[in-house]
């Protein structure tokens, strides 16, 4: 498995930090994906990329207002100037010493730790402990768009999981979604919704 | 609240009151103006030789456009861009020294880009600092002035840009914010005027380089308030008898000329080209030889007028001429409705030297200074005073 590392950390706090990283690696990381951060040799945090932004300055927005831009100054605003990528990551969880905890980590990570994308292994590894009790750090998360975070990330871990066989992992996590949510029907609505809009073979498996 | 606003808004009301009447009255020298350029159009040989009398004989001191072959009132439009070509451009800025501070210094920092025309690669960024202490910061006066240390940076720009230029793919235009001719060598003490001197030798020298590598180079001067033009014009309405008092006769004051060209020159299009007429542009002889020319770099409807110089190498060279011409304007039109060659913006931002980025080498000196066993310089009281926080208030 490779290691992907997608950029370093701006700021952090319990429940979640902000990465910044070059338009060079913005091809890995996306909306939903689990990312982890490894602050000491056993301790290393894991997190959910829900928001990926491209902030804007003064001479971007003069830009924007030429007939044509060149080629080589899109080229020179992307590579050169300093004007990082920011992705904002919700803490799901941590793994210390040999153990995973589905719980807001004890430490955040330091300035400019090296955050990674979590490959397939470390994927199954992390969603597979325990009886997926990050959710609900997802689901306190009322300021974030609840249903598309929890679809994508459900799609990318089911292909993660099929790959060794385990097919119903889609099914169940969509299962424990609706016990978490069984007494706030409009987030359970909401998150129905958009997981039928994105995962229907999942959804198909939990109404059968 | 640190002025006084009653006394203000009373000085504002009368500005506005005059600023008719004075607006009228500049209208009217604009358009006396504009009939004398229209009027010597091509008068050329005649008006050359008028400018180089008045400069002989009446004010060695003249400062302004001397006519060559181009009609005044010609507008030469956009020509088409070579296919491949490197553009670079190159930018300065400078920590001063500051004897309120624990230890004194200064910097040149000097920043340049590169582009190369036709590929869609990103531009390339190249940093020069230099770290002046010691008796690089000393004259025999005191501390090195702030006209010299821009002198240096400026010379500077000029290095980096001959050293960059002979490892670049041909053709090459490079250009810098602001005028060819280095300005100083008059004011300060003598160790300033050799200092200008030597400056002024590695400037040319710089120059030198870029002529002997067919180095297409330009001083870029946005918004130019100059009137070089406008005085030509003065010595051209006063008549012979009275050109012995050229020097405090200013018929046309305060149009500028940008004001001359602004309604001559269709967009993207460039003015004559004029030679320099200065003292100090005797400094720059044969293929250095400094000339001149306005470009509209503004769109139809909304002119946009900039100065640009160039060495003779490059005016006599129409080839070359129409190379920088169009370069320019495409750089311009990169910046979209507030036009400035991109390259210079971008040499701008890769060499300005922020507050912090000084904070930083002061500390870096600091903590050199103390690993040598030495003793570190105070902060004086006044610029403590001016750090002291403001009032706090006890949060209830």
């Amino acid at each position: 498995m490779t290691t992907i590392e997608i950029g370093r950390l701006l700021r952090a706090g319990t429940t979640g930090f902000v990465v910044g990283c070059r338009v060079s690696q913005l091809e890995s990381p996306s909306f939903g994906a689990l990312v982890r951060v490894p602050v000491e040799d056993q301790y290393q945090i894991y997190g959910l990329i829900h928001d990926i932004h491209i902030d804007d300055d003064g001479l971007v927005r003069q830009l924007v207002t030429a007939e044509g831009i060149d080629e080589a100054v899109i080229a020179d605003n992307r590579v050169n100037r300093n004007v990082p990528i920011e992705m904002s990551v919700l803490a799901v969880g941590y793994q210390l010493e040999e153990r995973i905890f589905h719980l807001l980590p004890p430490r955040p990570a330091l300035s400019l730790d090296t955050i990674y994308l979590c490959n397939d292994d470390e994927l199954r590894s992390f969603t597979s402990a325990g009886r997926f009790g990050y959710f609900r750090h997802v689901l306190r998360a009322a300021d974030l768009p609840v249903g598309d975070l929890l679809a994508a990330h459900i799609n990318q871990v089911q292909a993660a999981q099929v790959k060794i066989g385990n097919e119903d992992w889609g099914i169940k996590a969509t299962q424990e979604l609706i016990v978490l949510l069984r007494d706030d029907y409009p987030t359970l609505m909401s998150v129905i919704s958009t997981l039928g809009d994105a995962i229907p073979d999942t959804w198909n498996g939990v109404k059968s | 609240m640190s002025l006084d606003f009653q006394s203000i808004r009373q000085q504002v009301k009368q500005l506005g009151k005059t600023a008719v009447i004075r607006e009228g009255q500049l209208r009217k020298i604009r358009e006396l103006a504009i009939e004398i350029l229209a009027s010597n159009d091509q008068n050329l040989e005649d008006l050359h030789q008028k400018v180089q009398d008045v400069a002989r004989n009446h004010d060695p001191s003249l400062r302004c456009a001397l006519p060559l072959s181009e009609a005044l009132t010609a507008s030469f439009p956009l020509p088409a861009l070579p296919d491949e070509m490197t553009v670079l451009a190159a930018d300065g800025s400078q920590i001063t020294p500051d004897r309120h501070a624990e230890v004194n210094f200064a910097v040149i920092n000097v920043g340049a880009i590169q582009m190369r025309r036709g590929s869609s690669d990103p531009p390339s960024t190249t940093t020069a600092s230099q770290l002046l202490y010691d008796d690089l910061l000393y004259t025999s006066s005191g501390t090195i002035s702030e006209a010299l240390l821009a002198l240096m940076r400026d010379q500077s720009e000029r290095t980096i840009l001959a050293e960059l230029a002979s490892e670049a793919p041909p053709p090459v235009v490079t250009f810098t914010d602001g005028p060819m001719e280095l300005w100083g060598g008059k004011a300060g003490d003598s160790q300033e005027r050799v200092e200008f001197q030597k400056s002024l030798k590695d400037y040319l020298n710089a120059l030198t380089n870029l002529h002997d590598m067919n180095v297409i180079t330009a001083g870029y001067v946005d918004k130019p308030s100059a009137n070089l033009v406008v005085r030509t014009l003065e010595v051209a309405m006063t008549p012979q008898s009275e050109l012995s008092e050229i020097k405090t006769s200013r018929p046309l004051n305060r149009v500028t000329d940008r004001a001359l060209y602004r309604d001559l020159l269709p967009a993207g299009e460039r003015s004559a080209l004029f030679a320099m007429q200065s003292q100090s542009a005797k400094s720059y002889a044969g293929p250095l030889a400094l000339h001149f020319f306005y470009l509209n770099v503004g769109r139809p409807g909304a002119p946009y007028l900039a100065r640009v110089e160039v060495p003779a190498w490059v005016a006599e060279n129409q080839s070359m001429l129409d190379s920088l011409h169009a370069t320019l304007i495409e750089q311009s039109r990169m910046m979209g409705a507030r036009p400035y060659p991109y390259l210079l913006h971008r040499a701008h931002e890769t060499a300005v030297v922020s507050f912090q980025d000084k904070d930083q080498v002061t500390q870096m000196i600091i903590q050199e200074l103390r690993a040598q066993g030495l003793g570190i310089g105070e902060l004086s009281s006044k610029q403590f005073a001016k750090q002291v926080e403001g009032r706090t208030r006890i949060k209830g």
